[in-house]
């Protein structure tokens, strides 16, 4: 294990685990676009402000701006706290920090979500009718909601492009914060839609339009959040590990059994993976045959055999067990039987 | 989706520059037009000043009074208190509200604050941006009123 720990010379590494070339070259190059978005929205933000008025849905896309710092900034602090090694204090290293700014930044949108429902709910039913007048340049006037559309198309495509070179990163990392930023960076064309249709609604005497845009951004917003929150709260209390998306139960669970079942002195395995936030913590129970008690070597050669499977999987144990204890491992009785035949395919 | 999206702007760009763009939601600029513009009016010398038997003056009255010629449109005035006037505004019973107001006046929510068509020091030497309050969202009315107080108004003194 020491030695796995000077090893770091050149490769990235989080905690112990030293990055494929792949996760390396993707890291770097997540980590350029997170300052991208930071500049981009610097620049976003001064200019929507500089044109926003009094519309409510530019004020919501705004506000959704704003709160698209949150994202690229955990994923940077989140990152830089998840490459510490372990220590005395921190012995299960402190990949959490991923988990932790998830929660941050799905805590951010359901507030600022909750908030702007109310807002624009409150200004369509109090019939708010928005003015819009005009701007002027020197000595050219000119109706202040042509710079507001404008503003919103200039600061609705960069995000779309941003999001989408960032969603194959965050699978090959298991980053949720990047999955998560890289969500919300592709859904914002529909806010920057909204606020041009709502602009243009108000243009042609539809007094509605603007605080409908902004609803409909709102709920977009506290979706978002919704979504968001639970997945952080499930990973940090420990839910079994899924793909970074947080839909399914992440293959490699299946395959860490499957590769220590075809053990030839192993009958039957199962392990309990929890996600730290890129990294997986594998407890894997071992049955093994006739229950005979395997020597030193054969559990360190079911570790590494394990472990090679994937550089999630290095924090592993191997437990032999005479029997898989179903305090646990939940549902182990009621599967037993099938369990041989389960290859590839993820049960709920 | 996004050729809908398209289709949906040139939509909503069509049936704005048919009616006027930007339009008014309750039809303001049209009605004033030819007929009467119902302004209210609070004393704030130099900005308007009111004297029993005698039409409201000041600078702004004036202002008002060209702005109405360009409408083809007879000044209605009213008189009474900022709060009172205001309230009118928002009921949609007064076209505009003149009495010196500033920027930093506290009625934004309740009526669309042109932008400023004068900027003067203040009694404490501050800039201070001077401003006439217009019904919220008629933003035909309030295009043609703030076009109209930029190109004519620029840099009024007292």
């Amino acid at each position: 294990m020491s030695g796995r720990g000077t090893a770091a010379g050149g490769g990235v590494t989080f905690g112990h685990t030293e990055l494929p070339e792949e996760q390396s070259a993707a890291l770097r190059r997540a980590i350029r676009l997170a300052w991208g978005t930071i500049a981009f929205l610097l620049v976003g933000v001064t200019l929507v402000y500089l044109v926003m008025g009094s519309s409510q849905a530019m004020k919501a896309a705004w506000a959704e701006d704003l709160l698209s710092f949150i994202p690229p900034m955990s994923f940077l602090v989140a990152v830089r706290f998840a490459r510490r090694r372990p220590t005395t204090a921190h012995p299960y290293g402190y990949h959490r920090s991923v988990g932790v700014g998830h929660l941050v930044a799905a805590a951010a949108l359901l507030a600022m979500g909750t908030f702007l429902v109310l807002d624009s709910g409150s200004g369509l039913l109090a019939a708010e009718h928005p003015p819009v007048g005009v701007m002027h340049l020197g000595d050219h006037v000119f109706w202040a909601g042509w710079p507001m559309i404008g503003a919103m198309v200039l600061t609705g495509i960069p995000p779309v492009l941003l999001g989408r070179a960032k969603m194959p990163l965050a699978r090959t990392l298991h980053d949720r914060v990047l999955y998560a930023d890289a969500d919300m960076n592709k859904a914002d064309w529909m806010t920057a839609l909204g606020s041009v249709v709502g602009i243009l609604g108000i243009g042609a005497g539809l007094w509605w339009a603007d605080s409908a845009a902004a609803l409909f951004i709102s709920v977009s917003i506290l979706r978002d959040g919704i979504g968001n929150l639970r997945v952080a709260a499930g990973a940090l209390m420990d839910a079994r590990a899924t793909t970074v998306d947080g839909d399914e139960p992440h293959p490699l669970t299946e395959q860490v059994d499957a590769r220590l079942r075809a053990l030839p002195w192993v009958e039957d395995a199962r392990s309990r993976v929890r996600d730290q936030g890129h990294v997986f913590h594998v407890e894997a129970f071992v049955v093994p045959r006739d229950g005979r008690a395997p020597g030193l070597r054969e559990l360190a050669e079911a570790r590494e055999a394990a472990t090679a499977l994937d550089w999630k999987v290095q924090d592993l144990v191997v437990v032999p067990v005479d029997e898989l204890p179903e305090e646990m491992l939940p549902g182990v009785a009621a599967a037993e039987g099938e369990d041989e035949r389960r290859a590839g395919a993820g049960s709920r | 989706m996004r050729r809908t999206a398209g289709l949906l702007l040139t939509a909503a760009l069509l049936a704005g520059c048919s009616g006027g763009f930007p339009a008014d939601p309750d039809g303001t600029l049209e009605r004033v037009t030819g007929d009467a513009l119902r302004v209210g009016i609070t004393a704030n010398p130099p900005w308007t000043e009111l004297e029993d038997g005698a039409p409201p003056s000041g600078l702004e009255a004036e202002i008002v009074a060209e702005f109405a010629e360009t409408l083809d449109a007879e000044v209605d005035w009213t008189t009474g208190s900022e709060e009172a006037l205001i309230g009118d505004l928002e009921a949609g019973e007064l076209d505009l509200v003149v009495g010196g107001f500033t920027g930093r006046s506290p009625w934004s929510a309740q009526a669309a604050l042109t932008t400023p068509y004068t900027t003067v020091p203040d009694e404490h030497g501050e800039p201070e941006p001077h401003v006439m309050a217009a019904p919220l969202g008629e933003n035909a009315f309030l295009v043609r009123l703030e076009t109209f107080l930029l190109e004519q108004h620029r840099d009024v003194l007292p």
